[in-house]
């Protein structure tokens, strides 16, 4: 609900009357919780690395190939303005894993908050969109992003940030992104997060000798709206302990509090200052 | 106007021609820039994300931070005899933003669409960049209308900007206000990068510190380039004056140096330093040069030296460089395949618009009265 206390009272002063106040209350959600929102599970011990959720996101979102050196294979070797999404490989003597990357879609994501012009948003949905119109190519978001996902279109004159969108075109129309759907062994499935969340958990449950015990994006960096399944050590696979807090709570608490605190506080504050430290002077003329 | 030219009215400075050549290929290599993309000209790449040109921005804004100092004090403290600098602080302010100003435009991606940060529904409070983006952009206004009546002083325009002189004190207090915020803020963009930046440089009271390091940097600045004007200018160095810039800069330097390492040993960082690698030396180096150094200078009776201050500005400059070549650059850095180093081109645009800058103040001082004909004594 986004009526500010401002806007509040002077409806409230204007109408005196107790009986309106229901009414804000009644429109003022259909913003969804995030367990609402949709969500991915990708569950390593079941990838067999085939790549189609790749070919699925190239075809999709019109992205180029990164082929070899004799531009047989596409081989892309890590995310880039054209590869939104790629299965990698783990392998260390006897353990191996593939694990897919991708924009993690996190519910309160540091990208979002840094943006300054807000061209990156978290949908109602639950995915993290990017709207090239408002974009002014900073690059902030790459540095703000824990899991180095954003990506820039270095090579064009006007670029882009590039990054996966989890499909949001498909999923305004009820459809699942194109690398979930595609998935032919079931390691990438996608429904809505409190769903995947309980599936998740079931697997653990069920099957604890399988994986190790954590969901990665259950809580990471606040929680995540993609999740994670592994049978081998999340750090192995290029996870990085970003800890349970959203990133962007330290930020936006020091803007609520600096912000008005300087705008408001700074003119008294500067006035103090001259009056205690009166020394003369203002009454000579500018410029000295 | 051109009082002070008087004496050498048409003397060009030998380095004039080479520097305004440097100027021009910067100009014409920025336009190359716009037209044909970041890609082609600097080496900027997907794990470095930032270049010299950010590197470069957030060193420029503390020195220029100059104006807002020399203002608060002047104005705000009543200290009347810092009013002699005032006007090269101003200037030197307006110039260095300048620069600023054109690194971003060429900096950012989308430089077509720049006016995003300005259309109400697009703005996002919540982001620092932002904030700093209206700030500076804010500030370069209030610069201007500061920098007016110096340039159009003993013209026939003057008359028309008397308004400017009977508001100054709502201008120079709206410049101070938007200089907090936004040198406060340049640190407050590291926030969100907690997981990034190397624990010896990241810390939640950055803004603080960031604030901190405008004040003395700016004073730095200050005394480096009074010492110079009045040399060159042949003028008897006022002594008392430029130690008391230089204990106004160890105020500020102190507390920055105890907020540094009490933050340091808060956080239970101290053993880090004391780690043989690469950042534990590059932390001790920035601490001794940016801070140990000038301390030593400035609380000890070479403070009172006719160049004490002149060397501890210099130092603490470089110490601020160092600090903000590891928050942009080295201290970001990830295991990646590539590294960054800048381009040619990207480090002649940097070279070409300071050397813009230095000579656009050169020839405002030779032009303009930037120095008061008799010196302005404290009360």
């Amino acid at each position: 609900m986004t009526i500010s206390r401002r806007d509040f009272l002077k409806v409230a002063g204007l109408t005196a009357s107790a009986s309106v106040l229901p009414n804000f209350s009644v429109k003022a959600t259909n913003r969804k919780t995030h367990g609402e929102q949709v969500a991915m599970l990708y569950d390593a011990t079941m990838c067999v690395g085939c790549n189609a959720c790749t070919n699925a996101c190239r075809q999709w979102n019109n992205t180029q190939s990164e082929t070899d050196q004799r531009n047989v294979y596409d081989a892309p070797v890590e995310l880039s303005a054209d590869t939104w999404t790629m299965i990698q490989l783990y392998q260390s003597g006897d353990e191996s894993s593939f694990v897919k990357r991708q924009c993690m879609h996190c519910l309160d994501p540091a990208c979002v908050s840094g943006c300054p012009v807000g061209a990156l948003q978290k949908s109602n949905e639950g995915p993290v969109t990017y709207d090239p119109n408002k974009c002014i190519g900073c690059r902030y978001c790459m540095y703000t992003c824990p899991f180095h996902i954003p990506r820039f279109e270095w090579d064009e004159v006007i670029p882009v940030v590039a990054k996966c969108t989890f499909c949001n075109d498909r999923i305004v129309d009820g459809k699942g992104p194109a690398c979930a759907e595609r998935c032919p062994t079931g390691a990438l499935i996608w429904g809505t997060r409190d769903d995947l969340l309980a599936e998740a958990e079931t697997r653990l449950d069920q099957d604890g000798g399988r994986y190790v015990n954590k969901i990665y994006g259950k809580n990471d960096a606040g929680g995540t709206s993609v999740l994670y399944l592994s049978g081998v050590e999340f750090e192995k696979l290029g996870f990085e302990d970003v800890g349970v807090e959203p990133i962007p709570m330290l930020s936006e608490g020091t803007a609520n509090i600096v912000l008005p605190g300087i705008v408001l506080g700074g003119p008294f504050v500067l006035g103090l200052i001259r009056w205690v430290s009166k020394r003369g002077g203002w009454e000579e003329s500018w410029p000295v | 106007m051109a009082s002070l030219a008087s004496s050498k009215k048409t003397s060009l400075p030998k380095y004039f021609w080479p520097l305004l050549a440097l100027t021009l290929l910067a100009v014409g290599l920025s336009i190359y820039r716009l037209f044909v993309g970041l890609g082609p000209t600097t080496n900027m790449n997907d794990h470095y994300p930032w270049g010299i040109w950010i590197t470069i921005d957030l060193f420029i804004i503390p020195i220029a931070g100059a104006a807002f100092t020399i203002s608060l004090i002047s104005f705000f403290f009543g200290y009347d005899d810092y009013r002699a600098v005032l006007r090269p602080a101003i200037v030197a302010g307006f110039l260095g933003y300048l620069i600023v100003g054109i690194l971003l435009i060429l900096d950012i991606g989308r430089w077509n669409q720049f006016y995003n940060i300005f259309v109400p529904g697009f703005i996002n409070l919540h982001s620092f960049l932002e904030e700093i983006s209206l700030c500076v952009t804010l500030y370069m206004g209030i610069l201007t209308l500061e920098i007016l009546p110096i340039l159009l002083e003993n013209t026939k325009y003057e008359k028309n900007i008397k308004w400017i002189e009977s508001g100054i004190f709502v201008i120079a207090g709206t410049g101070i206000l938007l200089s907090t915020l936004h040198q406060s803020s340049l640190g407050s963009l590291f926030l969100l990068m907690s997981h990034k930046l190397h624990p010896l440089w990241y810390t939640p009271a950055l803004p603080l510190l960031f604030f901190l390091q405008a004040g003395y940097t700016g004073l730095g600045a200050t005394a480096i380039a009074t010492t110079i004007i009045l040399r060159a200018k042949n003028r008897p160095m006022d002594r008392k004056f430029i130690k008391r810039i230089g204990q106004a800069m160890g105020i500020n330097l102190l507390l920055y140096a105890c907020l540094k390492v009490g933050d340091w040993m808060g956080a239970g960082e101290i053993p880090m330093l004391l780690k043989p690698d690469a950042f534990g030396w590059i932390a001790w180096l920035e601490f001794t040069i940016g801070i140990l150094i000038p301390l030593a200078i400035l609380f000890t009776k070479f403070v009172g030296h006719s160049e004490g201050p002149f060397w501890a500005g210099v130092f603490a400059l470089m110490g601020t460089f160092i600090n903000r070549l590891v928050i942009t650059w080295i201290g970001l850095a990830e295991p990646a395949s590539v590294t960054y180093l800048p381009s040619w081109m990207e480090t002649m645009i940097t070279i070409g618009f300071i050397a813009g800058g230095y000579l656009a103040f050169e020839r405002i001082v030779f032009y303009f009265k930037l120095l008061p004909e008799k010196r302005v004594s404290n009360n």
